[in-house]
């Protein structure tokens, strides 16, 4: 491969679009963690620096409850704050929940449907991917209903029943890499008298890690940042998750101005996991994007 | 072995999403809604005071700012789980009855035999409705102008009896751009005056101010002879289409015009008591339950003055709140005590003395007059307001509050745009509005 | 009947009986997919569909009003607003991305293959996006944002950015550009790695500059992916609601209030589940029709590869 390293003027400005994406890309972020160390007071007018005139850390201390509520006025905050990790444990929960078990009962759906033969297979496929097309605020009011007949409003249950057991899409895109698995493998399996449970455990699951990792990322990265429905069904302290505590955050500002540096300092920690997920798992992250770009 | 460990997994995050069951004590814990921050520790106080007299019930504050309360509310009431006790604004409480949300507290109110009389005049029957009543006032707030004193001074204008007219604006208009001073240090008034480049403001309005333009266009426009609605509380016909109203809007709205207010879109998402508090701007328009957040401001001095007077006199607004109770409750003695408690002198004393509103109760109103006086602030004007026979108007009440603040605010934010005139942006919304009363 | 067809009906009838003997190994792994689909999308889309012809405020009985939601569906001027600004806000949004992730794809493709940059380009879709939202409603605050420092820094008027109704919906849309592009351009990035590399040492060879190489080489060949790409945002876009109920709540004017949102509060502030419902079942159908255009628009995206 004879790639062309001389330094024209192109590569010089490709570099710089590309440089300028990646500033484009972390700036904001930059800028809210800026805030989130101003004084709340001093906001109205320190807010130009790249730096704040006298950094603090009081608005991540209030965020968390570590001030009392008069000395978080005094900074600008309503007195309201976040218990940071209980909300972090419900996103993890959450978001764990849903991965693991969504995944796995999709890949058995997926793989009956790829492999298996009975009757009425292609009319319900047929449902499933009709399903695929509706938007989901659709079944979203009914299935608040539900949840709500159920009395199953501010519980783990509730939260997660709806996309806990599949969502038509994972099924739908498990399938297509089913259908890709040379049958003679499967084959080989049968003729030694392995049953469709063994094969699928052992045979047929080990195959396709790459797309389950894939779908299992984008489906975490979907539920962390989902907030219409945990707003609706779990806005409760002890089931809240971070999208909504931020949200309702937010909506208890102080009643004339929206507390800014508070607001930062809680989307900064919001971020965090977020961070931590980028430094630790990178690669694995970039690759099963990749993963659905080169198989989409 | 994959299963077994999913299994595990499973059983873990589960059994710590299960922590955190009930008290089991017996005890009771209320929520109790309200959206100012400023009153918490007031309240709060009251909580305490509570508690202590009645041991088994807790009083949890829920405070969420205004221009998220009522959607906030009204999702929690679809959930069934609303705050068993709600601060509430007369304007949006029909709506809550015409569902069923909130609860009858005559028989209560008859049986304990709770003395109506101690409140001002005409706060408790705001809350009756159809015979039934659903709330206990807990204070009132009247209208004033609040300036910042240095740069008044500077001006060297006297706000202490303005007039206004819809017209030329009247010595109300001439202060304000007396107060506005461009980037090159030229007034309003001076020639050579440059309104596209100014620093100082004269005035910061408040116009994303719903259907009843409590903060400024309400108050002025009632001072011009406009009418809300045909009866209050509980009319149905409203009067958007009012000339009366129409002029008044388009006068608010030629301030920004004329470089005396910022106009309405570059207004930045922090409220008008941070922008006064920057000195970017001279004087606005406020209500008395602001007066402790601007007095007590440490980055500029502030004074009030009385609204400008309009070709009908001096009108403000005057508007009381109340707490009632959420039907759907499943504490109903403990929250009928709690909103007894506050509407209780005992309650309002401890309100007063924290100077933060004007109880309802008339005693307490003087109580808090004096713990005013006391730390050096003066705001008899609120009360001289209130007290004046013709000083003043009730906020109109009736059903489908909701839906009218957003006909109306969005027909406002077209002219404050100037997408609209205000005549037929303002006629539009009346057909729209009064539309809401003949589907019945 | 002809010898072929009664040997193909015979094929059929042993694929069948064979199909029988699955059948219950299919149920075993069907049963919970089933019974999710069953219980959280059929049952409750009977139900969507019921409620859109009842009157119902979620507090007391539903009842039965006919097709009167869908008549004043049809009359209500917001509706058809909230449509039109979903659709504005689909091409603009869509657009953005796809054209900043081709440029950022092809930037990356043929420039660097690290990591590290690609891992940065992607942290802003990981960002939750209330919190997207919080921090873009605050860069782009009329005052003090820091967007508008750099305009009055150049010299030029602050702009309201999110409460002026003709900024606010490209603001909105941008918002979620910043977010979505980093992502698009790596599946980008991925369909471009499986063209062979010698197709640009020919080109090279030619003398065919970077940018005629791109459009006459790579982008024919990267179709289904960038099909793939446009489907995946579209949809989102679609369902655009966290941004608006955080920065604007559908205003100014109702110029950013989409139809997710419009239908959110037609349930949850205004008392309206019925009419939410109709709401709801209409933008069904409207997608349904749009779905036909999409499916031509997939056909059309075989590549010159396969």
């Amino acid at each position: 491969m004879s790639r062309n390293t001389r330094p024209s003027i192109g590569r010089v400005v490709a570099w710089a679009c590309l440089i300028a994406a990646v500033v484009i890309s972390l700036f904001p972020l930059y800028w809210m963690l800026r805030t989130a160390i101003t004084p709340g007071r001093e906001l109205a007018a320190d807010n130009a620096g790249l730096l704040p005139d006298n950094p603090t850390l009081i608005n991540f201390e209030r965020v968390l409850g570590l001030v009392g509520r008069e000395e978080a006025r005094a900074a600008g905050g309503s007195g309201a704050e976040l218990d940071f990790f209980l909300y972090l444990r419900n996103s993890v929960v959450y978001t764990g929940l849903i991965t693991v078990v969504q995944t796995l009962l999709c890949a058995m759906g997926g793989y009956a449907f790829a492999r298996l033969r009975f009757r009425g297979r292609d009319a319900l496929f047929g449902l499933f991917v009709a399903a695929l097309m509706v938007p989901p605020i659709f079944t979203l009011l009914p299935n608040f209903v539900l949840v709500k007949e159920l009395g199953w409003l501010n519980t783990y249950q509730g939260l997660v029943a709806p996309s806990l057991l599949m969502t038509p899409f994972a099924v739908f895109f498990l399938r297509q890499f089913f259908l890709g698995i040379p049958r003679e493998v499967e084959q080989a399996a049968l003729i030694d008298g392995a049953g469709r449970w063994t094969i699928f455990w052992r045979v047929v699951l080990p195959m396709t890690k790459g797309p389950l990792l894939t779908l299992a990322l984008t489906t975490a990265v979907w539920t962390w940042n989902d907030y219409l429905w945990p707003l609706l069904v779990a806005p409760g302290e002890e089931t809240r998750v971070l999208t909504a505590a931020l949200g309702i955050f937010l909506r208890q500002s102080p009643n004339t101005s929206p507390d800014w540096t508070g607001l930062m300092a809680g989307s900064a920690l919001s971020v965090v996991p977020v961070l931590l997920l980028v430094v630790f798992f990178g690669r694995r992250l970039v690759d099963s994007i990749q993963f659905s770009g080169m198989k989409g | 072995m994959m299963k077994k460990a999913f299994m595990a997994a499973t059983a873990v995050l589960l059994t710590a999403s299960c922590g955190g069951g009930g008290a089991g004590d017996g005890s009771v814990t209320l929520t109790y809604s309200l959206w100012d921050d400023a009153q918490q520790g007031a309240y709060q106080q009251c909580a305490d005071a509570f508690q202590k007299a009645n041991p088994g019930i807790r009083i949890k504050i829920d405070q969420h700012a205004w221009d998220e309360y009522w959607q906030n509310l009204t999702t929690r009431m679809v959930s069934g789980d609303a705050p068993d006790v709600i601060t509430m604004q007369a304007s949006y409480y029909p709506q809550f009855v015409k569902n069923g949300q909130l609860l009858d507290i005559q028989p209560m109110v008859q049986a304990e035999k709770v003395d109506l009389s101690q409140y001002w005049p005409g706060l408790a029957e705001l809350w009756v409705k159809d015979g039934k009543r659903y709330g206990l006032p807990k204070d009132w707030d009247t209208i004033a102008i609040v300036y910042n004193v240095d740069l008044v001074k500077k001006a060297g204008v006297d706000l202490s009896d303005l007039t206004w007219n819809p017209r030329d604006g009247g010595s109300f208009e001439k202060a304000l751009a007396r107060l506005t001073v461009d980037t090159e240090g030229r007034r309003g008034d001076e020639p050579g005056f440059d309104k596209d480049n100014v620093a100082v403001r004269g005035i910061v309005p408040e116009l994303n101010d719903g259907s009843q333009g409590q903060n400024g266009w309400g108050d002025l426009a009632v001072s011009n002879g406009f009418t809300f609605i045909d009866k209050n509380p509980f009319g149905t016909r409203y009067f958007y289409d009012d000339p009366r109203l129409a002029e008044t809007v388009t006068w608010f709205k030629s301030l920004s015009d004329k470089g005396y207010a910022t106009p309405y879109d570059k207004n930045s998402s922090l409220g008008p008591d941070a922008v006064l508090n920057s000195g970017k701007a001279a004087l606005g328009i406020t209500g008395s339950w602001m007066i402790k957040t601007y007095l007590d401001s440490t980055e500029q001095k502030f004074a009030f003055a009385p609204l400008p007077k309009g070709p009908q006199g001096r009108k403000s607004a005057f508007n009381g709140l109340a707490d009632v109770i959420y039907s759907g409750t499943e504490h109903k003695d403990a929250a009928w005590k709690w909103v007894k408690f506050l509407g209780s002198a005992e309650c309002q004393n401890i309100v007063a003395d924290s100077a933060v509103v004007f109880p309802a109760i008339t005693s307490a109103t003087e109580r808090a007059l004096a713990a005013h006086e006391a730390a050096g602030r003066d705001v008899r004007l609120f009360v001289d307001q209130a007290k004046d026979p013709e000083g003043t108007f009730l906020l109109p009440v009736s059903d489908h509050g909701d839906e009218i603040n957003q006909i109306v605010g969005t027909a406002m934010e077209e002219v404050w745009l100037g997408q609209k005139d205000a005549t037929s942006a303002l006629t539009a919304a009346n057909r729209q509005v009064n539309a809401l009363f003949a589907g019945e | 009947m002809t010898a072929m067809t009664l040997a193909k009906s015979a094929t059929r009838a042993r694929a069948r009986r064979r199909g029988h003997g699955d059948g219950r190994t299919a149920l075993g792994f069907l049963a919970p997919v089933f019974l999710g689909f069953a219980v959280f999308y059929l049952y409750p889309a009977v139900r969507g569909a019921w409620y859109s012809l009842t009157d119902w405020n979620l507090l007391s009985e539903p009842r039965f009003v006919g097709l009167d939601n869908y008549a004043t569906l049809v009359g209500d001027p917001l509706f058809w607003n909230s449509l039109k600004v979903t659709a504005y806000y689909v091409v603009l949004t869509v657009g953005m991305q796809i054209l900043g992730g081709l440029l950022l794809a092809a930037l990356l493709h043929r420039l660097t293959r690290s990591l590290v940059l690609r891992s940065l380009l992607l942290v802003p879709w990981l960002v939750p996006s209330v919190t997207t939202a919080l921090l873009w409603m605050w860069l782009l605050d009329a005052n003090l944002g820091f967007f508008n420092h750099l305009l009055t820094a150049a010299g030029l008027d602050n702009q309201g950015f999110l409460t002026s109704p003709d900024l606010a919906l490209p603001s909105v849309a941008t918002i979620n550009a910043w977010s979505g592009t980093g992502y698009t351009a790596l599946l980008l990035y991925a369909g471009m790695l499986l063209v062979p590399p010698q197709i640009y040492e020919a080109a090279a060879i030619d003398g065919t500059g970077e940018v005629r190489t791109f459009l006459s080489v790579t982008l024919p060949l990267i179709r289904p992916i960038l099909a793939f790409a446009l489907v995946v945002s579209l949809i989102s876009s679609f369902q655009l609601f966290d941004t608006v109920a955080v920065t604007t709540k559908g205003g100014p004017v109702n110029a950013t209030r989409v139809i997710y949102f419009y239908i959110y509060e037609q349930a949850f502030t205004h008392f309206k589940m019925g009419y939410a419902s109709a709401l709801a079942l209409s933008l069904v159908l409207v997608l349904g029709a749009l779905t036909f255009v999409q499916m031509r628009l997939l056909r059309a995206s075989t590549s010159d590869l396969t």
